[in-house]
Order: structure tokens, then C-alpha cells, then sequence
């Protein structure tokens, strides 16, 4: 008990350096927030574009729809999840991160909590409380799918944790071709996820196919909880499914890869 | 010129060596590439495909508009790799040394060394055939003068982010680590924004989507004069003039932050060698 409260001292300091770190050393923050306040903005005027006159499309009216890419856009950190942990693997630093008194995996997970802190109070808070100025109910479709979306969430950040440490396994396992892996990963992720566009108002029946994926079990489910436009039980149960199957797989696949890891340096 | 040219030809030709050292990180290199390139058009392609089209745009002319997208990418890494484009990352890790030891003019160094066609062409040959297929079925004739208009339109969107990224990343001459990544930043916010048609934007988001975050003038501007979508004839200088000031505006930013550079120096690394 003693050397878990330890190790929670450990990571909680991690993630405090995390957080501060992101004001204190790099001011530039504030060009990225504005980046992704001007995208919100853009999406959210194409969307009053294509659906005006239209009535809901894919069971999603367009008041679901601004409200899923405001939530989309407030959680982004969250949804799918990203840590360093790929790019440690890309500039080498992870050696150093080796050394560190503290499990690896959880290192790189509690750095990614103290940014997600420091975003959620300086971006997406401020860009929820702002919503009705920009035409947008930021509200749950019910308190019920505001519960939902809290234990969604969740197992959407366990899933995209297990995907990151996928993703980097392959990375150790393809050595030579590092960058085109976290390249693909960029792309292929916010899309298949349905973090850019909803899963219901992709053609040709893909988004029912990608429903399936484990990409969609880290961002899609839990913002369809919240805009009311999926069903809880089954939503919960895929996302917890593709956790348990995902990280059981995950903790095999990196104590092996991880003795495979060449580093050459930055 | 000849030496520009013959520049590039070995730079073409460390590329090509680089490419095909081995077949298998060629494949990997060369597909991730094609694949990352249609990915990064696919949501504003399905979102076309799925309501045939985005406001007053056809599908088919938002296959042009994210191929013309496709294109100025695909020119600017041909022409700017090597962290050009990005310049920051050189100019905050105090790479920029490097380019002044040698025997040749700073901007000619930074116009040849990151020539890399072959790898790039997994973004070009993508970009060639959607334009073709979209301008074959919006009937856009390729005449000669259209294709005169084509290379004016590119080369001065990718002027225009290419100075956008040397304006911000001139901050890195005053702060090396924390602008490292600045160009990337500026470079990112192009690329996020520019497959998107903005008809219809509210005035004030437009504005700023045409003048200090000039995004629009990069894609969706450009599109609409290829497509003959104008308000009147002055639209085909709309994008060259904002490169021009753009140019303009980089170059002076780019020598102040040298005159800073030749005072100070690279501070960059300890003396033992490792980046602070």
C-alpha cells in the first residue's frame, strides 16, 4: 500500500509538471488553441451549410450535430487519446524515460492527464461556456447521457491508451519506418474514430461498419452518448470489450517488442 | 539558374538513393505516404460524397479543390523538405550554421537542399490524377492559358505558405526552444483548414480566414478562379498579390531575426554537446 500511495505521488507529480510545464515553457499553446478555435468555428459553419433545410440525416438532427463537434472539439485531447509515448520512440528520448523510477507506460499516460488538465481549463471550458454565443447547446441530451458520457469516456480513453501503446509496438516492430507508421496513425485515427465526422453521416454504410472498429470505441461512442443518438448498453459493452481484448494484447505485445527497441539516438 | 539546376539534380538524386535503398522501406515509405495523403482528404471527400456536395460546391468541384490541396502539399514538399518549409526546427536547434558554412548564398541553400521529389511524388501523382478526373468531369478544358493560371495559382499558394511558416518561424531566432516548432504550428494550421470550400462563412470569419490566417487564399480561393467561379477578373490576383505582401513581410522578419542571429549566435547547445 505504501509504494502504491508512492507511486501515486510519483505519476501525480509527473503530471503536474506536465501541466505547468505547458505554460512555463512554451507559450505557443495559445497559437494552437487558436488553431482549433478557428476549425470549431469553421466546422460548425459547414455544418449549418449542408444540413439547413434538412431534416435529421442518419438519425442525427443539426442541433445533434453542432453539439457533437463542439464536444468533439472541447474533448479532443481525450478522444482518441494521444501521449508522447510515439515520439519519445521517434526523437529517442524513451531512453531516458527507461530510467526513470516509475512504470513506463504509466509515465507517459500521467503526462498526458496534466495536459489534458491544463487544456480543459484554459480551452475547452472556456469554449463550452461560449457555446450559446456561437449557437450551440453544449448540453447533454439528458442527465442520464451525461452520466453515460462520463463512464464512456472513460473506457474511451482506456481504449485509445491501449491503441497508443499498439501503435508504438509497431512502430519498434516496422524500426526503419517510424515516421510513415505515426503519419499513418495521424490520418487514419480522427477518421476511422469519428472524431472529425460522425459516424452516422458517412456514405456508402461505412460508418456502420467502422462502428465496430476499436478506432470508434475511442472517440465516436461516447459522443454519441451524449448527444443521444446511440444506445447506452450496447455502446458501453463494445467499448468495454474492445478495452479488455486491447489491452491484453497490448501488455503482450510490448514486453516483447520492447526488448527490440534499437535506439540510435535524437 | 545552372547552378540552381544543377543543385537539384543531386538532390534529386540523394532522394532517389534514400528511396530505394531497400525495396522494403520503400513500399512502406512510398504507401504511407499515398495512403496519409488521401486520408488527409477523405473526411471533406465523404462528407462531399455524402450530401452531393458542400454548399454551393458539386462534389466533383470539391474533388478538384481537395486535389488542387493535394497539389500545393505535394509541391511544397517536393521544393521544401528536409525542414525547410519547417523552418524553425533548423533555425531553434541551431542547424542554421550548417547552411552558413557553405560556399553558397543563404536563399539558394534553402531553395536546393530540400529538393525531394521521389518522395513527394506519392503526394503528387494522387493530386495529378483527382485534378484530372474532377476537371475532366467539370469539363474544364486544359488550354494553354489554363494551365498558365494553374502554375501561377500553386506557385504563389505555396509562396504564401511558405511564408507563413518563415514569418512565424523567424521567432525562432529570438527563441530557439520555445519556437522550435513554431513552422509547424503555422504549416498544421494551413493544412487543417485548407480542404474545406468557406462559401457562406459569416463575414467575420471569413476575414480572418483571407488576411491574417490568409488559409483561404491557399486552396479555396485558387479553386474558384481555376473553376471559374469569379466575382470578377482581379480574383486571379488576389492570391499572388497576398504572396507577394506575404513575401514581403517574411523576408524583413527573416533578416531581423538574422542581424539578432549574428549577434548572439546558436545558444542552443551546452558545451559538451547536448541540446539544452
Amino acid at each position: 500500500m505504501f509504494y502504491r500511495r508512492m507511486d501515486l505521488h510519483k505519476l501525480y507529480k509527473t503530471a503536474l509538471l506536465a501541466a505547468t510545464g505547458q505554460a512555463s515553457d512554451n507559450w505557443l499553446f495559445l497559437l494552437n488553441y487558436s488553431l482549433r478555435l478557428l476549425r470549431v468555428l469553421v466546422l460548425l459553419a459547414l455544418w449549418r451549410i449542408i444540413l439547413a433545410g434538412r431534416g435529421p440525416v442518419g438519425g442525427m438532427s443539426l442541433d445533434q450535430v453542432l453539439t457533437y463537434t463542439l464536444v468533439a472539439a472541447a474533448f479532443a485531447d481525450q478522444l482518441p487519446p494521444r501521449t508522447a509515448l510515439q515520439e519519445a520512440l521517434w526523437d529517442g528520448s524513451i531512453a531516458n524515460r527507461f530510467l526513470r523510477p516509475v512504470n513506463l507506460l504509466a509515465q507517459f499516460a500521467a503526462e498526458s492527464v496534466g495536459l489534458w488538465a491544463f487544456n480543459f481549463c484554459f480551452f475547452s471550458l472556456p469554449l463550452l461556456a461560449g457555446a450559446y454565443w456561437l449557437g450551440v447547446n453544449p448540453w447533454p441530451a439528458s442527465p442520464a447521457a451525461g452520466l453515460a458520457f462520463l463512464f464512456s469516456l472513460t473506457l474511451s480513453i482506456g481504449v485509445g491508451l491501449a491503441l497508443e501503446v499498439w501503435f508504438a509496438a509497431l512502430m519498434i516492430r516496422m524500426d526503419g519506418a517510424l515516421h510513415s507508421v505515426l503519419k499513418l496513425r495521424e490520418a487514419m485515427v480522427p477518421l476511422l474514430s469519428g472524431a472529425f465526422l460522425p459516424l452516422a453521416l458517412m456514405p456508402w454504410g461505412l460508418g456502420e461498419i467502422f462502428t465496430w472498429l476499436p478506432f470508434a470505441a475511442a472517440a465516436s461512442a461516447p459522443l454519441r452518448l451524449y448527444t443521444g443518438s446511440g444506445e447506452v448498453g450496447p455502446l458501453l459493452l463494445l467499448q468495454a470489450v474492445w478495452c479488455l481484448l486491447l489491452w491484453g494484447v497490448a501488455r503482450l505485445l510490448w514486453s516483447r517488442e520492447r526488448e527490440n527497441l534499437v535506439i540510435h539516438g535524437g | 539558374m545552372r547552378r540552381i539546376l544543377r543543385l537539384w539534380r543531386v538532390h534529386a538524386y540523394l532522394d532517389f538513393m534514400f528511396m530505394t535503398r531497400d525495396m522494403r522501406t520503400f513500399w512502406i515509405s512510398y504507401g504511407a505516404e499515398a495512403v496519409l495523403s488521401l486520408a488527409a482528404v477523405s473526411g471533406t471527400f465523404l462528407l462531399a460524397e455524402r450530401f452531393a456536395g458542400i454548399g454551393t460546391w458539386s462534389r466533383e468541384e470539391v474533388i478538384f479543390l481537395l486535389s488542387y490541396g493535394l497539389a500545393v502539399s505535394g509541391v511544397l514538399d517536393a521544393f521544401f523538405g528536409y525542414n525547410v518549409l519547417r523552418i524553425s526546427r533548423r533555425l531553434g536547434r541551431g542547424q542554421l550554421d550548417h547552411t552558413l558554412l557553405q560556399p553558397q548564398p543563404l536563399w539558394a541553400a534553402l531553395l536546393t537542399e530540400g529538393f525531394m521529389p521521389f518522395s513527394s511524388s506519392a503526394l503528387l501523382v494522387p493530386a495529378a490524377g483527382l485534378m484530372g478526373w474532377a476537371g475532366g468531369r467539370l469539363n474544364v478544358q486544359p488550354t494553354p492559358e489554363w494551365l498558365a493560371l494553374l502554375g501561377l495559382q500553386l506557385l504563389t499558394s505555396c509562396a504564401l505558405v511558405l511564408a507563413f511558416s518563415f514569418a512565424w518561424g523567424s521567432l525562432a531566432f529570438w527563441g530557439p526552444r520555445a519556437a522550435e516548432e513554431i513552422s509547424s504550428s503555422a504549416v498544421g494550421l494551413m493544412e487543417g483548414l485548407k480542404p474545406f470550400p468557406l462559401d457562406g462563412l459569416g463575414p467575420g470569419l471569413m476575414g480572418v480566414m483571407v488576411s491574417v490566417m490568409p488559409v483561404g487564399l491557399v486552396v479555396w480561393f485558387p479553386s474558384r478562379v481555376l473553376l471559374g467561379r469569379l466575382h470578377g477578373p482581379l480574383d486571379i490576383w488576389a492570391t499572388p498579390l497576398a504572396a507577394l505582401v506575404a513575401v514581403g513581410v517574411a523576408v524583413i522578419l527573416f533578416k531581423k531575426g538574422l542581424q539578432n542571429y549574428g549577434r548572439t549566435g546558436a545558444t542552443r547547445y551546452l558545451p559538451f554537446g547536448h541540446r539544452r
